[in-house]
């Protein structure tokens, strides 16, 4: 080890181990028994069992007719990949906006961002609700029940958070290479596409891939806001469930099978850009 | 300028396309009008994980014949839980759009009938579904407040029973399963022994615990309603919740673990094989209790119905050997396919669609005729007279409310259970609490 | 890794002055469709939950709910009678219990993964599981393993203990939310520890300070803005989060784990007093801004360099 790398560590070696094992423990106990009682039998589960008595993966392949999964995570899929695409890109022109020009009301819209992130969704579901379900009266259009609407929703969540993610990234680039292009007559447009939107890229996958979990993670909205065609994942879960009254047996196996399946997705996506959420959380600073 | 002019037609041109993707995949069609031919019908009902593959097929086939007497396509839409299906009722409500019929549970009819968004049926109305008479006139308890503003069709029944397990009560010198509530306590404590248990009772229920209450106070002859009186704080209420939580705390002839039971857990308690009575079932867990180490061994039997505390009913005591309990029907009053609607209603209230729900899924029939033809079926005696002998909870859009400070009294003792014997006192304080939240609900009901 | 996310600002200051170049075209435009999607499904449903909050909407009136009766506060005097201070303490005390909690846990974590070692990209990977779970996946897990008869009491050897009502209730709900909520703060401790300076660690070896010390007086304080703000934000979706205790208790929850938002739910889900409910929402709103407010200001220091050339 060299002599730098010893200055930098912040503990004593036995304790920085010590620490290491207690805290993986703590993450790994769980979830090493989510994934051994996934591939447990319900009754096993139900019994207590942590070392299932045998293996299967039975749970796993009931899942996909007991609970709507893979309808569920496929309309996840689309409507949180699309929110994410969407608020990344308009956050990154709407941030663009905030840090580069000034005028009236510009910290009323900074202050606006961050406050948005922290409104109860308790408080604003029936409203949404009732305005979505009036557009369907008085507008003629179906917003309740369609990925669209749901779209929308997540979007309102996602986008002050992605907005604020890219201002504090945005206040930090340099404005030479603008300037210069400017001079040279390029449009805000050109300038968003070929120079803030190529330097700014690792802060663009970070805003997405929060804008992604957010709608990933969302139960309330999706169950009042979805149809069986347009549940989410979270919903499909949420009704497994849920779904056991009336004389069936608890089925935790297939809780758990399906928990996994259900987070899965989420859980890769983390892993991929590890790297990046550090410092984009320091940013945005919301979960 | 005109390089700028371009780039934003191409952005929104972008965003149009976008649109357009998440339009195309949100898959709504609205037809409206009449005829059936072309047309979609949507049905809320609930889902069912016990059978999924069955009860996909059992769709696909009601779909099928009803494509064929019709021309028009059942769509169904299902709800999780009684909490789900209440959110989407509210849905449709503000909305006034969503499903044409809706599978309501029994309790939940009279807040649907509250929201005045079902359609109330007139003789028309039920000529067209194949007759009021074609029902078990038991079922029609809980359709409205009164004969002539009935919104809910009686659709599958369930009512509630006790189930037993054989052995056990053989082997403890007991001859038939008990008939009043104190007999019942006293046959658990015969039963109860080393690892064996007389009762399994779902403590932690949403539901369980206020059927309870409610049907020991009807059988000492306080409907817990009076009018727009609610009268929870009373002797009646009182002596069916220390004998409920009794039976776990001072008789200690319940597993103590049953205070985190759901009614699941109970029943899988249950078909271990190791106690002798599953209070509070119904004829769905029969696959259930086939699957468990208590098949063959066990059979069902009428709930008690003679009050705590007493050899026999008091005079205005009712004999209520259940909740009337099941699914209604309910047509939307904004359905723009009604009669298609009441075309699907009739379709699955006649006798074979009855049968052939019983037969896969439990759900026992509303349809006299059907329900005539199960009275031979030995195990399914006591369910039988059991659904005959239902009696309806009070029609009234604060009974949702009703039920739940229900609930919340246990909810709200079961941390003191596991401590010891609940008092009297304790008691009367959460009663004193429940009966506010339920005068208050009376008060604002309309 | 984190001047990828935040590029050197060294230059931002010289340009200040030079703004003017742009200041007459400012396509201000780019800010429409953002805005208009802001107030339509912000601004607008926020002003309807506040009219909601001030109307007797509940399930005899929902279907004509724009000619519901107009009541002014007494919803609001209503809601204070139905138990909202008792959630409102509840909440709070749960959200700052597991704040506090959480800060050391989260330090001690950014604290062992800060020094490069064999394996470490693994052990930051473990150290965020809990974070990147959805919350009903955590609360689902949770819940089956504090059943009566589930693996907790087992382990425990012990058949009867209650977490999932009773006294324990409340502590189940504190730890499961710890267990879920930590690495936001190592995340956060994470980021605040890479702006400290290569020199100070030197500096302070060469000392031969021994890890205590140099730990407290120079490395903590280069946390302590980042920790702050972390605390905000946390007690914040602490306050907040539905999820967990609707999915480990269910409605209607045992009194001491009956949370604002169960409260909210409940009321306006099971009991359809939409009004009544929507006072509460209100109310806790109130509460969440207070916080809200201080985390503000802080930011606005962070802003200070735009917000002067106004």
């Amino acid at each position: 080890m060299s002599a730098s790398a010893e200055a930098q560590r912040l503990l004593p070696r036995p304790l920085l181990v010590v620490l290491t094992a207690l805290l993986c423990a703590i993450v790994l106990v769980p979830v090493l028994y989510i994934v051994l009682a996934s591939l447990n039998s319900d009754v096993g589960v139900a019994s207590g069992e942590f070392w299932p008595s045998s293996f299967s993966l039975h749970s796993y392949s009931r899942i996909w007719t007991t609970a709507d999964l893979s309808n569920g995570i496929l309309n996840s899929l689309i409507v949180c990949g699309v929110t994410a695409v969407a608020s990344a890109l308009l956050g990154t022109t709407t941030a663009y906006v905030l840090v580069r020009y000034s005028f009236r009301g510009r910290l009323t819209i900074l202050r606006g961002l961050v406050g948005l992130q922290s409104i109860p969704g308790t408080l604003m579901l029936l409203p949404v609700f009732v305005l979505f379900s009036s557009a369907g009266n008085y507008l003629g259009l179906t917003v309740v029940g369609t990925r669209w609407g749901l779209f929308v929703a997540y979007l309102t969540f996602a986008l002050p958070f992605s907005t604020w993610v890219m201002v504090t990234y945005l206040r930090g680039l340099p404005r030479e290479l603008e300037e210069a292009a400017r001079t040279e007559g390029a449009s805000t447009l050109v300038i968003l596409r070929r120079i803030i939107f190529p330097l700014s890229l690792p802060a663009i996958v970070v805003s997405g891939i929060f804008a992604f979990l957010l709608g990933w993670n969302d139960v309330l909205f999706a169950t009042v806001l979805t149809r069986p065609e347009t549940h989410t994942a979270a919903v499909a879960l949420s009704i497994f469930g849920s779904a056991q009254e009336g004389g069936a047996l608890p089925v935790y196996s297939q809780m758990m099978a399906a928990s996994l399946v259900c987070a899965a997705p989420v859980v890769i996506l983390y892993l991929i850009f590890q790297r990046y959420l550090v410092g984009g959380l320091t940013a945005g600073g919301v979960k | 300028m005109l390089n700028r002019k371009i780039r934003t037609a191409a952005a929104l041109a972008g965003v149009t396309v976008l649109t357009a993707a998440l339009t195309a995949c949100g898959g709504d069609d609205d037809s409206g009008g009449g005829g059936g031919a072309g047309k979609t019908l949507n049905v809320l009902i609930g889902a069912n994980t016990q059978f999924p593959e069955q009860f996909a097929a059992w769709q696909k086939s009601i779909s099928d014949k009803f494509k064929a007497a019709t021309g028009a396509t059942v769509k169904f839409e299902t709800f999780a839980s009684a909490n789900d299906e209440l959110t989407k009722i509210q849905t449709s409500v503000v909305s006034g759009s969503g499903p044409d019929v809706y599978a309501v549970g029994t309790t939940f009819t009279p807040t649907a009938y509250s929201t005045g968004a079902f359609v109330k049926m007139g003789d028309d109305e039920w000529k067209k579904i194949g007759g009021k008479e074609k029902f078990n006139p038991a079922t029609l308890g809980i359709s409205g407040p009164d004969d002539n503003n009935q919104v809910g069709i009686p659709w599958v029944s369930r009512p509630f029973v006790m189930a037993y397990n054989t052995e056990l009560l053989k082997a403890a010198g007991i001859a038939k399963p008990a008939t009043t509530w104190d007999e019942l306590t006293q046959q658990a404590k015969q039963l109860t022994k080393g690892d064996q248990y007389g009762l399994a009772i779902a403590y932690k229920d949403n539901f369980d615990p206020w059927k309870f209450a409610w049907g020991m106070s009807v059988q000492a002859g306080n409907p817990l309603v009076d009018g727009k009186t609610a009268k929870l704080q009373d002797p009646a209420v009182q002596k069916a919740f220390s004998t409920y939580f009794g039976w776990l705390a001072t008789d200690k002839v319940v597993d103590p673990a049953a205070v985190g039971w759901t009614n699941p857990q109970a029943l899988a308690a249950f078909a271990k094989g190791k106690t002798g009575y599953f209070l509070l079932t119904t004829t769905t867990a029969t696959n259930s209790l086939e699957q468990g180490a208590v098949k063959g061994k066990w059979a069902f039997a009428l709930l008690p119905t003679v009050p705590p505390g007493a050899t026999s009913r008091p005079a205005n005591g009712v004999e209520a050997a259940s909740i009337l309990s099941g699914d209604n029907l309910l047509v939307a009053d904004y359905s723009k396919n009604k009669d298609l609607a009441f075309e699907y209603v009739k379709l699955v209230t006649d006798p074979e669609v009855q049968l052939d729900y019983y037969q896969k899924f439990g759900n026992l029939p509303a349809n006299a005729s059907a329900l005539q033809s199960l009275a031979s079926d030995q195990r399914l005696a006591p369910v039988t007279e059991a659904a005959q002998k239902s009696v309806a909870t009070p029609f009234t859009g604060a009974w949702g409310d009703i039920q739940l400070a229900l609930t919340n009294v246990a909810v709200q003792t079961l941390p003191d259970l596991t401590k010891g014997p609940i008092s009297t006192a304790q008691i009367d304080t959460r009663l004193a609490a429940a009966q506010k939240s339920a005068q208050s609900a009376l008060d604002r009901a309309k | 890794m984190t001047t990828l996310i935040r590029p050197p600002d060294k230059t931002a200051p010289k340009q200040q002055r030079r703004r003017g170049v742009t200041e007459r075209q400012r396509p201000l435009w780019l800010l429409t469709p953002g805005g208009v999607l802001m107030i339509l499904i912000v601004l607008i449903p926020l002003a309807l939950a506040l009219w909601i909050s001030l109307i007797d909407l509940d399930q005899y009136s929902l279907r004509r709910w724009i000619e519901a009766p107009f009541i002014g506060f007494a919803n609001y005097t209503e809601s204070f009678s139905s138990g909202l201070l008792h959630s409102i303490w509840i909440s709070v005390s749960f959200a700052v219990l597991s704040t506090v909690a959480t800060v050391p846990i989260g330090i001690a974590a950014a604290l062992v993964t800060q020094n490069a070692y064999r394996g470490r990209g693994l052990v930051r990977a473990i150290f965020l599981i809990p974070y990147v779970l959805p919350s009903f996946v955590v609360s689902t897990v949770w819940r089956t393993m504090l059943q009566p008869d589930g693996i907790v009491n087992k382990v425990l050897g012990d058949g009867s203990t209650l977490w999932l009502s009773g006294p324990r209730a409340y502590w189940t709900l504190v730890l499961v939310e710890i267990w879920a909520a930590w690495p936001f703060i190592y995340l956060m401790a994470l980021a605040g520890l890479q702006s400290v300076d290569h020199e100070v660690h030197e500096a302070s070896a060469v000392d031969g300070a021994t890890w205590w010390p140099k730990l407290y007086k120079v490395i903590l304080p280069y946390l302590r803005g980042p920790v702050l703000l972390a605390c905000l934000l946390a007690t914040l979706n602490h306050i907040n989060n539905f999820t967990l205790p609707f999915v480990l208790f269910g409605a209607p929850a045992p009194d001491n784990v009956n949370v604002m938002p169960m409260l909210v739910y409940v009321t306006s889900f099971q009991s359809l007093r939409f009004g009544l409910s929507a006072a509460m929402a209100v109310v806790s709103l109130i509460l969440v801004a207070i916080p809200l407010f201080i985390y503000l200001r802080a930011v606005r220091l962070d802003v200070h360099d735009e917000g002067g050339r106004r």
